[in-house]
């Protein structure tokens, strides 16, 4: 083979894959105009309104009320004294997504080895035991169940018998994301090099040394590296859980909204958007660590 | 030490073992030559309990290897060491070292190792032993392949079985890490008493460090002598290395 | 013996530690924790579990409030998909050709995306509903935006990180960048962009039915409303139709994204 025709080879297009890929994206395409169909065709869909001058003309009267320009007084965006105010519920809202964070953590540490295929029934497990099989199917229903209910749903049904505060928020959105990471980490372990777990059985250790010494500082980095982006997402979710009584920004932002205090809901998007870029730094710093 | 009879080895791709039978006895350093394909990873495996004969008996010490029900009984028998991925690249040396002693090791006290290293002075005697004192708290990913291989060794020193197995220890290697390498092991080996059976695509190395030459082809033993009665057409044969001059002339 | 690996990975397991205490003790302890009657009226919900409400009108309205649940969402992807794949291709720069262009493309477009996806879609719609009234547009597009705010930032990425040996034989060939990119870049990720947009769209439907507390039809709205009424079972039913909605989406998404990647 000349050397020409190695080099055009290497640099080739690949040629373009529909298969199954296709079909699902003609399947998504359909479902997508019988959505649109259905929503449209509705007769009280509001979707007329949306092309009618009232409803933008409401809609900008929001956002001047919103910005608070021609207010009877400041906006409170402006007033040091409101920025004061939400120190509190800042910290709350911080504390909130660290509690929830440690407890997808620490839940995630316990459960996720054994969730892991290989370890249950594969190539490092010490034998085909039934009990390690129902372990298994058992974690991974509950990471499946516990994250198919939204955060909103747990925090609803949790501020029944915690009264409110940060507590339940943390615990809802702890739940939710320990059956994320918890299947994620479980994923990073089944895509572990085998051999050197493999070494360590043929040198002599228990199943549970073997998961000590090489699974789990094996798969730390990933685990941590999961953790983090999740508690990106977690401190993003923390106004949503506050607003059903979590406490926290969120309870500030409802207060202020049923108030028609639009000015302090202004400043509360402002602090809570801030805590969302110092938690994505602090997210990105540690993950640089984790390596 | 070892004894095969009519061992066989059969893979869906084909027969990887003939019937084979071989004898060694403890203490030998013997290495297993021949080209890629032709059996060593299998035959070591054999030999060291990973896999199960399908065909034949392999005994260690007069006990018959698949009645050993225990992964430690082995461990205490045999040791092994392949060509890469046998350390947790994440752990520190020491750890990976002392990794070897985890058959005899209670969980509690593994566990607690992880943060207070238990018998460190047996495992930087270990790490003494292959030259390498200083590198006892890196982090094992930082270390050159050729030290990662000696760190290996280490963690064998320290799990001081009867027998090592060596699984092409040295094919990442350099020629002149390479040689350090197999100098080191058949020097312990010997100092130690300890039977060395190691696979190497390298002749000169087999010839020169080890006592018996096995060689294998096609799952077939062509030649089991020792390592001055083996012949330059005899390795020839073994790697057809006649034809293979023939094909180059042609290309 | 001083160890030096431990530097990166000591301190991150401090912090961790830290802010796992910290965040305890901003915890009202105390026996007001738990509330009262909240114990009694847990166990009637977790046993209400036993007696799902099966009946057909029920059953009914929950297949329907499902299916509006997964058009919403659905209708929100093809929007979120209208934003953010544009926004992607002006993120990821591929089109600039001048330095400057690229940096400001990259840059401003990014710092836009960030902003749209950094709100919860809650609390776009929560803002909508009050700028727009309770339409299902200030449903999709609360939902759409922060969506496509997402589906920009990984298809920026997407498009960057694609091999750039055949783009550079096109560009060799004298093809502008346009042509690179639709002959080379595009179809070389797609498999990636529709990955990640179907992961997307099984998301979206969680986030639908959490929408519909808002007061958009759908799962969420019923279940708030069974929730004030006290009727656990409903409930519960209704919870069921959530996850096996979402389970068979997510088994859909699963098996495409494995094709997709083979």
């Amino acid at each position: 083979m000349n050397r020409q025709a190695a080099l055009s080879q290497s640099a080739a297009l690949p040629k373009p894959r529909i298969g199954f890929g296709g079909i699902s994206l003609i399947l998504f395409m359909s479902l997508a105009a019988a959505s649109w169909d259905f929503i449209l065709s509705d007769k009280d869909s509001g979707f007329a309104s949306f092309f009618r001058v009232e409803t933008w003309a409401g809609a900008g009267a929001f956002l001047t009320r919103f910005l608070g320009v021609n207010g009877a007084e400041p906006p409170a965006y402006l007033r040091r004294e409101r920025w004061a105010d939400m120190v509190g519920p800042a910290y709350e809202t911080l504390a909130m997504s660290l509690l929830a964070a440690s407890m997808v953590g620490i839940g995630v540490l316990v459960t996720f080895m054994p969730a892991a295929r290989n370890v249950a029934m594969g190539e490092l497990s010490a034998s085909h035991s039934f009990s390690s099989r129902i372990l298994f199917f058992l974690i991974r229903s509950v990471y499946i169940f516990v994250r198919g209910v939204p955060e909103l749903v747990w925090a609803m049904l949790i501020i029944f018998f915690l009264s409110p505060g940060i507590l339940p928020g943390a615990v809802a959105l702890g739940l939710h994301n320990f059956g994320i990471v918890g299947k994620l980490s479980a994923e990073v372990v089944e895509n572990l090099d085998p051999r050197p777990a493999r070494a360590l059985r043929a040198a002599g250790a228990s199943q549970l040394q073997m998961l000590a010494y090489a699974i789990l500082p094996m798969a730390l980095p990933g685990f941590l590296t999961y953790l983090l982006y999740r508690w990106e997402v977690i401190i993003r979710t923390t106004i949503v859980v506050g607003f059903v009584g979590a406490g926290g920004l969120g309870r500030e932002f409802r207060l202020s909204m049923s108030w028609f205090q639009y000015t302090d809901v202004a400043l509360l998007l402002a602090v809570y958007l801030f805590l969302v870029i110092f938690v994505d730094l602090c997210s990105a710093w540690m993950r640089k660590l984790a390596r | 030490m070892f004894m095969l009879q009519e061992v066989t080895k059969r893979y869906p791709q084909g027969v990887a073992l003939a019937p084979l039978s071989l004898a060694i006895n403890a203490g030998e350093q013997v290495a297993i030559a021949g080209p890629s394909g032709s059996g060593k990873t299998t035959l070591l495996h054999l030999i060291g309990g990973v896999i199960q004969p399908d065909a034949g008996d392999i005994s260690i010490d007069g006990r018959s290897l698949s009645r050993l029900r225990s992964g430690r009984e082995l461990a205490r028998l045999v040791g092994v060491i392949h060509q890469q991925h046998d350390l947790v690249p994440h752990l520190a040396v020491i750890h990976n070292v002392l990794a070897g002693r985890l058959g005899e090791w209670g969980l509690m006290k593994s566990l607690l190792s992880l943060v207070f290293p238990q018998e460190r002075d047996a495992a930087l005697r270990a790490l003494n032993q292959v030259g390498l004192p200083d590198k006892l708290y890196q982090r094992t990913s930082q270390l050159s392949g050729g030290e990662q291989q000696r760190v290996a060794i280490a963690r064998v020193l320290m799990q001081a079985p009867q027998a090592i197995l060596a699984d092409e220890p040295v094919a990442s290697l350099d020629p002149a890490r390479a040689e350090d390498l197999v100098r080191l092991l058949t020097q312990l080996a010997l100092s130690t008493g300890r039977t060395l059976v190691s696979s190497l695509h390298s002749i000169e190395l087999a010839r020169t460090y080890f006592q018996r030459i096995v060689g294998l082809r096609n799952g077939e033993l062509q030649f089991d002598l020792p390592a001055a009665a083996v012949t330059v057409s005899m390795l020839e044969r073994l790697y057809d290395l006649q034809g293979l001059r023939d094909e180059v002339e042609v290309y | 013996m001083k160890s030096r690996f431990t530097e990166g990975r000591n301190i991150l397991t401090l912090v961790l530690l830290a802010a796992f205490v910290w965040s305890l003790t901003t915890i009202p302890w105390g026996e007001d924790l738990i509330h009262a009657g909240g114990g009694q009226a847990f166990v009637q919900f977790v046993t209400a579990a036993l007696t799902p409400e099966l009946s057909p009108t029920f059953l009914q309205r929950a297949l329907l409030a499902s299916w509006q649940t997964l058009a919403y969402a659905t209708a929100s992807m093809t929007l979120a998909i209208a934003i953010g794949f544009p926004l992607g291709v002006v993120a990821s720069g591929v089109l600039a050709r001048r330095a400057g262009a690229r940096l400001t493309s990259i840059y401003g477009v990014r710092l836009i995306l960030a902003f749209l996806r950094s709100i919860h879609e809650l609390v776009w719609a929560w803002l909508f509903v009050v700028a727009f009234g309770l339409s299902p547009m200030a449903g999709i597009l609360a939902l759409a935006i922060p969506y496509g705010g997402i589906l920009g930032r990984v298809y920026a990425e997407v498009l960057q990180d694609v091999p750039q040996a055949p783009l550079h034989a096109l560009r060799v060939a004298g093809a502008s960048e346009w042509k690179v990119f639709l002959y080379g870049r595009f179809p070389m990720a797609l498999p990636d962009l529709l990955s990640y947009g179907f992961y997307r769209w099984e998301c979206s439907i969680r986030s639908a039915a959490i929408l519909s507390f808002v007061g958009i039809p759908g799962l969420g709205y019923l279940i708030q409303v069974s929730l004030i009424d006290l009727k656990y079972s409903q409930v519960w039913t209704l919870l069921a139709f959530m996850v096996a909605i979402i389970v068979l989406v997510e088994s859909w998404s699963n098996l495409v994204r494995r094709r997709l990647a083979a």
